[in-house]
């Protein structure tokens, strides 16, 4: 009988000769459907495995630990593997970075994070929550893509980890138009999580139709020079990725990252104060897992409190450079520390941010830009939908004022204030 | 010498086409690609050393597209047996029927599409490349790259690290229907330098690249990219902002390229005509940009890092002239698109990798050259920037609105650069606007091909764009 092929490389990563070895074998199961209107484009299933094996050696005698790995493709014979392991371990020998234990083996909470992960009722009720928006001919769907599957991983290490777990993981793209007699816009939006859930996506892709059909009456934004800009959408998860990044490990030993422990996140702030959660489970996230990728179980952590930087976070590496002993990779993020009712931050003249093509924050310096697909500009009581130009500025200084609400919403695997504001945004218009 | 297609591929073609053989029985269009490529990613720093043997596009596996009633369908997968092919036909029947039972239980309806041209192909395209990825003196080259960084932290001041990184792939594909045959290999590389450094604060960091269908001998063209690297660094230290507003500019080779792919590229994939979510379509034969604009798309107009024979539908590479002195001549477009829309197939059809689906994507986007040198559009402009360094853009078909976020820009007053900076830049507008602003061109172009290309938000594929300095009117926050 052919052995399996986790089977044979654990056998040859046990004799090779590293000092340490870790082994991930992926299994996914995928069904894709893609539709233009709601008639069906093409559909697709996938059935792949991927095994990636990292080896490590150590160097003059075990101040460094040198590594390199790759993938052992599933169909490799035994001569293969072995010669691509052979490769792996002659070039870890080369690789000189600092000494570090792998990790060991943890118990982790794993009470309700297993997901149901069935692929076809996933894809079905997606089916079903598309069929169930609500359209007319001035808002209706132009397409869209769903994506559904089981993931099992199995992680193994020389140091006794074998850990096996399964989640799901979908993800729908779709396209909305919005039109009168003159024109017809589009919104796009991306909606991931574990499995599907039926009333949130339905009121999602309605919420894009309502965007599209502001954005369908907007005016060019205008030059407002200076302003308070308000972040709704899901972009705004965006302006919290640059706070995680300042507090992962990897940032911090590489130097793009020179945030200190027990010292305020922004400084002079003299808004909101920030709490940065990681979170071990939050509902129907795609990042669920009761271990991270290098099998170390995941828990709820603080990261920031209050404002001021309580913990790293990140790989084991990283983390023991930092002399980190309890760390993990996080997968699910939350923000909290708002005080302010939504209508208090919409105070005086203001712009809200509602969509952006693609809105970005460089974690590293902190610039944050992005051209405007839908705000709504706040004076003198009116309220009126805009589109076109851009807003940016550096959020390490806009952050000192920043505001946020109470209240707070999920997008798959962060859950955010549903708004933030920041004053002395540049807003660039395009009238 | 010439790339060296894949053992593995070799073995299995037999099983494959005994595949196909199989399906065939069952449906009307059956075509099979199966993929091995192989390669490294080597990169040193002052603080950290790695080494894998994944890049973006290393893969190996297969995936069949099968037609039947209208429909087009796709299995992928990885495990494949080549003496008994049987048994993957047996599977994929399996689940692509389970899936045609889900829909007719939903009730969904068929968007019919008509069937492929299978006609007689045979190609053999193996490109010729220096040293392949795998016979890499890896050791050498970490000490190589280790002195990179190092040289890159003498060079310049308040330097807190210099990554120097190295990818190279040996790509390997097959391409099979029941009378096509077609097999090509190549190798492509990239090389990039990242430093980061802190004065007075603030930090700033930039990269520079090099790239080419060739081996990882591409190396030895990084040398004089941390001297530029360091160069910029210094600019943007004493970068101050832009005044929002609405400028006389001149975009380097780089930002032209951005231009060429996100402002203009996107919006003529047909398969967003397919489903009228692009403007281009509307704007056929029409002015989109002044007399001087033309710009060239295919996998043929340059040897860069997407430089292949066929794509992943079986469709030779093309050389599509896209606008021709300002006039909109067409699009590019993959297999599928061209059936709907009538229309032929330019050799367009890319796939992240074998398990993701087919779209109308870029390859190399060019602009054709002028006749201007750089200091005569220089001293044509009274104020206004030189745009330098893309960092990101985003398509917008559906508007032809364009995003770019450009790294820095070299105010210009009277002709004459200043030297004030300005950084970073968001630079916004509307394509025609933007290309009917195009008044001078210089008779130099570069092709950049260290970049990866999304669809939307995902479907992540090589590609390269370029062309010359570009003098146009354009909007900057």
């Amino acid at each position: 009988m052919r052995m399996d092929i986790l089977d044979t490389v654990l056998r040859q990563v046990r004799e090779i000769g590293a000092d340490d070895w870790e082994i991930t074998d992926t299994l996914e199961d995928g069904w894709e459907f893609y539709f233009i209107r709601h008639a069906l484009d093409q559909n697709r299933a996938k059935k792949v495995r991927h095994l990636r094996v990292t080896l490590y050696k150590k160097i003059d005698g075990g101040a460094f630990l040198g590594s390199a790995g790759g993938e052992i493709p599933v169909t490799s014979t035994p001569g293969e593997s072995q010669k691509l392991l052979r490769t792996f371990l002659s070039r870890a020998e080369y690789v000189r970075n600092p000494y570090y234990d792998l990790n060991g083996p943890r118990e982790a909470q794993t009470d309700g994070i297993a997901a149901e992960a069935d692929v076809e009722k996933t894809a079905e009720d997606f089916l079903r929550a598309m069929e169930s928006v609500r359209e007319d001919e001035n808002a209706f769907v132009n397409s869209y893509e769903i994506f559904t599957s089981r993931v099992e991983k199995r992680f193994v290490n020389s140091r006794g980890i074998d850990v096996r777990y399964a989640y799901p993981s979908s993800m729908l793209e779709t396209v909305v138009n919005a039109r009168n007699r003159e024109r017809e816009i589009e919104m796009y939006r991306m909606i991931k999580g574990g499995s599907c859930d039926g009333e949130e996506v339905r009121r999602c892709v309605e919420e894009s139709m309502a965007a599209g059909l502001d954005r369908l009456g907007a005016r060019p934004t205008p030059a407002l020079g200076r302003c308070p800009v308000i972040f709704t959408g899901e972009d705004a998860a965006e302006l919290f990725n640059y706070f995680a990044f300042l507090l992962n490990a990897g940032s911090r030993y590489r130097g793009t990252s020179r945030q200190e422990l027990g010292k305020d996140v922004v400084e002079g702030a003299q808004g909101d104060r920030i709490t940065l959660r990681g979170l071990g489970y939050l509902p129907n996230s795609s990042g669920n897992r009761a271990f991270d990728p290098e099998g170390a179980p995941v828990r709820d952590i603080d990261l920031i409190r209050e404002g001021r930087a309580v913990s790293y976070w990140g790989s084991r590496a990283f983390s023991r450079y930092l002399g980190l002993e309890d760390s993990f990779i996080i997968s699910n993020f939350g923000v909290s520390g708002g005080t302010a009712r939504r209508e208090e931050l919409f105070e005086g003249t203001c712009l809200e941010a509602a969509a952006f093509s693609d809105f970005q924050v460089d974690p590293v310096t902190g610039d944050m830009a992005g051209e405007i697909r839908l705000g709504y500009l706040y004076r003198n009581g009116e309220r009126i939908p805009v589109t076109g130009g851009s807003v940016s500025g550096n959020l390490r200084k806009l952050a000192a004022h920043m505001r946020m609400t109470k209240e707070e919403r999920q997008y798959d695997s962060v859950r955010i204030p549903c708004c933030t504001r920041l004053e002395d945004v540049t807003v660039a218009g395009c009238e | 010498m010439k790339t060296p297609f894949s053992a593995y591929l070799e073995g299995i073609a037999p099983g494959a086409k005994r595949l196909v053989k199989c399906l065939k029985e069952r449906y009307e269009y059956v075509s099979i690609l199966c993929t091995d490529s192989v390669g490294f990613r080597a990169m040193a720093s002052q603080r950290q050393v790695s080494v894998t043997g994944e890049t973006m596009t290393t893969e190996r596996g297969c995936v069949v597209r099968v037609y039947r009633d209208g429909l087009y369908s796709e299995y992928a997968f990885d495990r494949f047996d080549p003496s008994r092919p049987e048994e993957t036909a047996r599977e994929l029947c399996e689940v692509l029927d389970r899936q045609l039972a889900l829909l007719k239980r939903s009730g969904t309806a068929i968007y019919p599409t008509g069937l492929m041209e299978d006609g007689p192909a045979e190609v053999r395209a193996f490109f010729e490349t220096g040293t392949l990825p795998e016979e890499c003196d890896i050791p050498a080259l970490i000490g190589r790259l280790t002195a990179l960084s190092g040289l890159g932290m003498k060079e310049g001041r308040d330097m807190v690290d210099v990554r120097a990184t190295l990818q190279s792939t040996h790509i390997s594909k097959m391409f099979l229907t029941e009378n096509r045959d077609m097999r090509q290999s190549y190798v492509y590389s990239e090389g990039t330098i990242v430093p980061l450094a802190v004065r007075d604060g603030k930090t700033v960091h930039t990269y520079a690249g090099v790239s080419g269908r060739c081996g990882p001998e591409l190396a030895d063209q990084m040398e004089e990219k941390v001297f530029e690297s360091v160069r910029t660094l210094e600019d943007l230290l004493k970068a101050e902002s832009v005044e929002p507003g609405e400028y006389d500019v001149i975009t380097s080779p780089e930002v032209t390229g951005l231009i060429a792919h996100e402002a203009f590229g996107h919006g003529v994939e047909m398969d967003m005509f397919v489903k009228n979510r692009a403007l281009g379509r509307e704007h056929i034969g029409k002015r989109v940009g002044s007399d001087l604009v033309t710009m060239h798309e295919g996998a043929l107009c340059a040897q860069s890092v997407t430089g292949y024979a066929f794509d992943d539908e079986g469709t030779p590479a093309g050389d599509v002239t896209e606008i021709d002195h300002g006039i909109l001549k067409t699009g590019i477009c993959d297999a599928l698109s061209a059936l709907r829309l009538g229309t032929k197939p330019t050799g367009n059809g890319k796939r992240e990798n074998f398990e993701h689906k087919v779209y109308t994507r870029m390859t190399n986007t060019l602009f054709d050259s002028g006749t201007s040198t750089l200091e005569e559009m220089i001293a044509s402009i009274r104020h206004g920037y030189y745009l330098v360094g893309m960092e990101s853009g985003m398509e917008d078909p559906k508007h032809w609105g364009i995003q770019c976020i450009v790294e820095r820009g070299y105010e210009i007053r009277d002709g004459k650069l200043t030297g004030k900076v300005v950084a970073p830049l968001v630079m916004t507008g509307y394509v025609p606007d933007l290309l009917g602003s195009v008044s001078m061109l210089s008779s130099d172009r570069e092709v950049f091909g260290t970049g990866g290309c999304g669809k939307g938000y995902k479907e992540w594929v090589k590609v390269a764009d370029g062309g010359p300095c570009l003098k146009c009117r354009a909007r900057l926050g």
